[in-house]
C-alpha cells in the first residue's frame, strides 16, 4: 500500500470509529419514545437551560477573550508566556478537577465572601454559567487570538499614519477583519459549553429541573438504565454539534490576508 | 522639510548606523540599497513602526520621534500596500478623511480631485480584491494622499509590478508629487527607478548610509568601491599618482598599463594623503572611437581587443582588454552603433575614458577593489 493509501485509511478509521459510535446509538432507538422524550417537561427544561448558560458564558467569554486575544496577538507585555499558557488550563485539566477547583474556591474565605454577599454559584444557575465560562474561557481566547495573528500588523500601522488611533484601528481594521474568527470562536465555545459536563455537575449539582443540563440528564436517564430516552439526548446533543461544525467550517473558509 | 539625525535602530540583530537624511518640500529622496540593508528598518523608524535607539525625526522643525504614529502627520504606504480588504475602493481612500472627522463636502472634494488625478474613478464601489497591480497601486496612493499629508513615505510600492507598468506609475508619481507638492521619502532596490523618481539620494549598505547627495552626483560619483559595485559600475581601477597639476592630475592605470588624465572634479582629489587609490567609470561613458576621431586633444585611450559581447535589450556591452593588459574595459553602446562599427569578438578598438567621466574614488574609504 502507498503512504497516500495508508494516510486515507487512517483518516477513515476515525470516521469509522464515530460513525459506528452514533450507529450503534439507533440499536437502541424507538420512535415513540423520541417524541415522549424530547417534549417531556424535562427534556425541554434541560435544553432549555443548557442554550441559556452556554449562550451567557459564551457571552461573557468573547467578551473577555476578544481583547485578551488582542494584547496576545499584537503586544509584549510581562507576564504574557504566563497568561498565553495559563488559557490552556481548562485543556490539561479534566473539567472534573476544573469543577472540583471551583467548589474549593467557593469554600476558602474570599469565596464565601463572594457566596454570602454577591451570587450564590454552588448549586444554583450561576454555578452553572460560571463552570462554563472557566471551561471555555481559554479556548475562545485562543482560537480568536489565531484569527487575529492571521491578520497583518501593517493594516493597523497603516490606519494609524492615516489618522486612526490605537483604539480606532482595533474598531475600524482588526475587529472587522477578525469577524469570522470571532463568530466561528464564539459558535465553537458555544457547543463546548452546551457539552460541559464534568465541572457543571460538580459545582451546580444534578437536581432536577434546577441544575440539570442535557449532558447532566444523559448521565441522570443512563445511571437509571433508562437508555432510550438516554440515546434521544444524545442525538439532539449530537445533532447540534454536528450543525454547529458544519456552520463554522463554512465561516472558515476564504479569508486570508497574507 | 523632513529631517532625519543620526537615527540608529536595531531589529534583532541587525543595527542600522546612525542615519542623518533630508526630505526638502516638494522634493523626492530615495534610500537606495540591497535587500537586507536596513533600508525598511530606517522608514519604519521614521513614521514611528520602530522605536529608534537614538537620533531625531524632525517635521517641519517640530520634533516627531516621540509622537504616536497617528500624529507625526506622515502617510505610509507599504510594500505590499495593505488596502484594507473588508472595504471597497472609496471606503480605502475616505478612511483617513474619516479617521480625522472630515465632512461629507471635504468626502466629495477628496474623491472628485483625488480620483481623477489617478483615473480609478470607475474603480470606486469595487472591492479592493479585486484589483489589479497598478489599480491597486493607484489606490494605496490616493488613500496615502487623502490624508492631507504632503509628506509621502513610500516602502517600494512598485515592486511587485511588471515593467512597463512600473514605469507608468513611476511618470504618475513624478507628475503627483509636481501638482500636489509633495515631498516623498521613498525605499527602493531598484536602480533606475532611484535615478528616475529622486531629486536627492541616499545609498545604504549594510545599515550604513554610504554616499549620499543629488542623484547626479551619486550617480556620476559612487565615491566608494561598494557604492560603485552596488551602482553596477564593473570598471573600477587602480591607479597611482603620477604628476599633472591640480587642475589636470595624471595618473598611472597599472591594471590597464596606461596613463589617465582625470578632470579636477572626478572626487575627492587629495594626492598628498595617499600615492595609490582607484579610479572608476561606466560603462555606458566608455566610448569607441574610430581611427580618424583621434587627435592630440585626445586623453585616455587604450586600443583594445573585443574579448565578447552580449546583447541586452537597446544595449549592446562589450568587454575588452587592452593591449599588454589581463583587465578587460566594460563598454555599453546603443545597439544601433555596435551594429554600425560591426563591433564583434576578436574585433580591434579605441576605447576612450573621457576625463569628466572619470572618478576617483575615496581615498579614505580605505576599500579593496580585489
Amino acid at each position: 500500500m502507498t503512504f497516500k493509501g495508508i494516510s486515507i485509511a487512517c483518516s477513515f478509521t476515525t470516521f469509522g470509529l464515530y460513525a459506528v459510535l452514533i450507529l450503534s446509538l439507533f440499536y437502541f432507538f424507538r420512535t415513540e419514545t423520541l417524541w415522549d422524550a424530547l417534549f417531556s417537561e424535562r427534556t425541554l427544561f434541560s435544553i432549555r437551560l443548557s442554550v441559556v448558560a452556554a449562550t451567557i458564558s459564551t457571552f461573557l467569554s468573547v467578551l473577555i477573550a476578544v481583547p485578551s486575544a488582542f494584547a496576545l496577538s499584537r503586544y509584549d507585555f510581562a507576564g504574557k508566556k504566563a497568561v498565553d499558557t495559563i488559557l490552556e488550563l481548562p485543556m490539561i485539566v479534566s473539567p472534573a478537577a476544573l469543577g472540583a477547583m471551583l467548589l474549593i474556591f467557593f469554600n476558602n474565605p474570599l469565596g464565601l465572601w463572594i457566596q454570602d454577599h454577591g451570587v450564590q454559584f454552588v448549586f444554583t444557575f450561576y454555578g452553572i454559567v460560571l463552570a462554563q465560562f472557566v471551561t471555555v474561557c481559554g479556548v475562545s481566547t485562543r482560537l480568536i487570538k489565531a484569527a487575529m495573528d492571521e491578520i497583518p500588523v501593517r493594516y493597523e500601522a497603516v490606519a494609524r499614519t492615516l489618522g486612526a488611533s490605537p483604539g480606532k484601528a482595533f474598531l475600524t481594521i482588526t475587529l472587522p477583519l477578525s469577524r469570522r474568527g470571532i463568530v466561528a470562536a464564539s459558535i465553537l465555545s458555544w457547543a463546548k459549553a452546551l457539552g460541559e459536563f464534568g465541572a457543571t455537575i460538580t459545582i451546580a449539582g444534578s437536581m432536577a429541573m434546577k441544575t440539570e443540563t442535557l449532558p447532566i440528564a444523559i448521565f441522570m436517564r443512563l445511571a437509571s438504565a433508562e437508555i432510550e430516552g438516554t440515546v434521544v439526548l444524545i442525538l439532539i446533543l449530537v445533532s447540534i454539534g454536528l450543525s454547529i461544525l458544519y456552520i463554522v467550517r463554512i465561516l472558515s473558509r476564504g479569508d486570508s490576508y497574507a | 522639510m523632513l529631517e532625519v539625525v543620526d537615527l540608529s535602530a536595531r531589529a534583532g540583530g541587525f543595527v542600522l548606523g546612525k542615519v542623518s537624511l533630508t526630505v526638502q518640500p516638494s522634493s523626492c529622496h530615495v534610500i537606495l540599497g540591497p535587500t537586507g540593508s536596513g533600508k525598511t528598518l530606517l522608514l519604519e523608524s521614521v513614521i514611528g513602526l520602530r522605536k529608534p535607539q537614538e537620533g531625531k525625526v524632525i517635521l517641519e522643525g517640530n520634533e516627531i520621534t516621540g509622537l504616536p504614529i497617528e500624529r507625526r502627520g506622515l502617510s505610509y504606504v507599504p510594500q505590499d500596500l495593505a488596502l484594507f480588504p473588508h472595504m471597497t475602493v472609496r471606503e480605502n481612500i475616505l478612511y483617513p478623511v474619516r479617521m480625522r472627522g472630515g465632512t461629507q463636502d471635504i468626502e466629495n472634494g477628496i474623491v472628485r480631485e483625488l480620483v481623477d488625478s489617478l483615473g480609478i474613478r470607475h474603480l470606486l464601489d469595487r472591492s479592493v480584491r479585486n484589483l489589479s497591480g497598478g489599480e491597486r497601486q493607484r489606490t494605496a496612493l490616493a488613500r496615502a494622499m487623502a490624508s492631507g499629508c504632503t509628506y509621502l513615505v513610500l516602502d517600494e510600492p512598485l515592486s511587485a509590478l511588471h515593467e512597463s507598468l512600473k514605469k507608468e506609475l513611476w511618470y504618475l508619481l513624478k507628475d503627483l508629487q509636481r501638482r500636489y507638492d509633495l515631498a516623498v521619502l521613498m525605499v527602493t532596490h531598484d536602480l533606475e527607478e532611484a535615478f528616475f523618481l529622486g531629486d536627492t539620494v541616499s545609498v545604504v549598505l549594510e545599515g550604513r548610509v554610504r554616499r549620499q547627495g543629488t542623484k547626479e552626483d551619486v550617480y556620476e560619483h559612487p565615491a566608494s568601491v561598494e557604492v560603485a559595485r552596488f551602482l553596477g559600475i564593473r570598471n573600477l581601477f587602480h591607479v597611482e599618482k603620477e604628476g599633472g597639476t591640480g587642475d589636470s592630475p595624471l595618473v598611472y592605470c597599472q591594471d590597464l598599463r596606461t596613463t589617465l588624465k582625470l578632470s579636477p572634479h572626478a572626487g575627492k582629489w587629495n594626492p598628498t594623503s595617499t600615492s595609490s587609490f582607484a579610479v572608476g567609470i561606466r560603462s555606458e561613458n566608455v566610448a569607441i572611437l574610430m581611427p580618424g576621431e583621434l587627435t592630440s586633444e585626445t586623453h585616455n585611450v587604450i586600443e583594445g581587443t573585443i574579448e565578447d559581447t552580449y546583447a541586452s535589450g537597446a544595449l549592446v556591452t562589450l568587454m575588452a582588454t587592452g593591449r599588454g593588459s589581463s583587465t578587460s574595459v566594460e563598454a555599453a553602446l546603443p545597439r544601433s552603433m555596435a551594429r554600425r562599427f560591426a563591433l564583434a569578438k576578436g574585433h580591434r578598438v579605441l576605447l576612450h575614458l573621457p576625463e569628466e567621466s572619470l572618478f576617483v574614488i575615496d581615498p579614505d574609504s580605505r576599500e579593496d577593489l580585489s
